[in-house]
């Protein structure tokens, strides 16, 4: 089943994506490349781990060199400029979580402002998987 | 920060023969029906074609295609929905079903690139895409992200189709976006003037296709839409278009 979940699709292209950026890895230490995981994207971080190391040892570069942080996810109302978290949205039904898992801008079918009801906000941080320039 | 969807997009895109966006400058001339049509037209001829609805706040080629709505299944990314054998779709509208997607520019950005980073489809003798009016987000992204890009212009008859449509092909030629051709939908005998803006923009005339009043009471249908002559009439053109060389 692990085998099958949609993060492998984010790891293919988080590995693509470094093996354009730093070739063979030489110069990468463990740990050196930081992959931003995005709170409300939920990726379940064991799978993209996994998935990560898996096809890690299919290329070029090295084992062990991304490092996985959770980036909180912050929202932004434009017309009230009410910030607020994910925590304020624990009423999101689980299909609602699921669909913003696989695409998170189907949040603002289903995400309000707690203020002023707009689905006219902004995800300021923490939206999805990203990679932090190596080292930084 | 670096983005890696833009390489995964590649990859997703690697077992796609030919990726063909349906456009149009003006809403209502019926792309996402030529679209559709075209999917249902090369599927019954063997063909083994996805169609992915681009139109993020207006999705429809589901309704045009009877394809129930629901969360995909996953297989290393999310699976397009099945259709009729040989035709799969993908659409916003899987997540948000019949809620309302209001996005902005960099949103509808995200979603493009998510959408197309996180979807397999396989191997595909061509994805066919149902684009929004206009040049947006959707064609600047994907003549950006999709360099197989080819495009299919719909327009209608009417002057004032004509005329915008016309802008488009400008756009679309100074982006340097392949047009394959100019299909006149919705006609009652009266495609000439399509035929006259495609031959003055230099692109090819892709084919008439005839108003059909069958097409309502046939949406949701997909037999039943595959089976009207307008669809057989893009089935033909679109036929042609693949089966000739790529243009330059």
């Amino acid at each position: 089943m692990i085998e099958c979940m949609h993060e492998w699709a984010l790891a293919d292209a988080v590995i693509a994506t470094a093996q354009k950026r730093f070739g063979g890895g030489e110069r990468l230490s463990p740990g050196s490349v930081t992959v931003l995981v995005g709170e409300l994207q939920a990726i379940d971080r064991e799978i993209l781990a996994f998935a990560l190391d898996s096809l890690l040892a299919e290329s070029a570069l090295p084992a062990g060199i991304f490092r996985l942080a959770t980036e909180p996810a912050a929202f932004l109302c434009r017309p009230c400029g009410r910030r607020w978290g994910l925590a304020e949205e624990a009423g999101l039904a689980a299909e609602e979580r699921e669909a913003i898992h696989f695409l998170p801008e189907s949040a603002h079918a289903f995400v309000r402002c707690p203020s002023c009801g707009s689905a006219d906000f902004s995800v300021e941080k923490g939206r999805g998987v990203s990679i932090a320039e190596a080292g930084s | 920060m670096i983005d890696p969807r833009q390489a995964g997009i590649r990859r997703r895109l690697a077992g796609v023969r030919r990726v063909i966006a349906f456009c149009s400058a003006k809403g209502g001339v019926g792309k996402s029906f030529c679209a559709a049509g075209a999917g249902l037209a090369l599927a019954r001829a063997g063909r083994t074609v996805g169609l992915l609805d681009l139109d993020l706040p207006a999705a429809s080629a589901h309704l045009f295609l009877g394809v129930q709505m629901r969360l995909p299944e996953e297989d290393r990314g999310i699976l397009p929905l099945p259709c009729v054998p040989g035709l799969a779709l993908m659409s916003a509208a899987a997540f948000t079903r019949e809620r309302a997607l209001a996005l902005r520019g960099s949103e509808v950005s995200d979603a493009i690139l998510e959408l197309l980073c996180v979807t397999q489809w396989g191997r595909r003798d061509a994805l066919l895409i149902d684009m929004p009016p206009g040049i947006g987000e959707e064609a600047l992204d994907l003549a950006r992200l999709v360099p197989q890009l080819e495009t299919v212009v719909v327009s209608t008859p009417s002057m004032v189709s004509l005329r915008v449509v016309e802008r488009l092909l400008a756009a679309l030629e100074q982006m340097r976006v392949p047009v394959l051709g100019v299909l006149a939908n919705m006609c009652r005998g009266d495609g000439d003037g399509v035929r006259r803006m495609a031959e003055r923009r230099g692109v090819a005339f892709a084919g008439e296709i005839p108003y059909d009043p069958g097409v309502e009471p046939a949406l949701g249908d997909p037999a039943a839409l595959g089976g009207l002559p307008a669809v057989r009439a893009i089935g033909e053109a679109l036929g042609a278009i693949l089966g000739g060389p790529r243009p330059s």
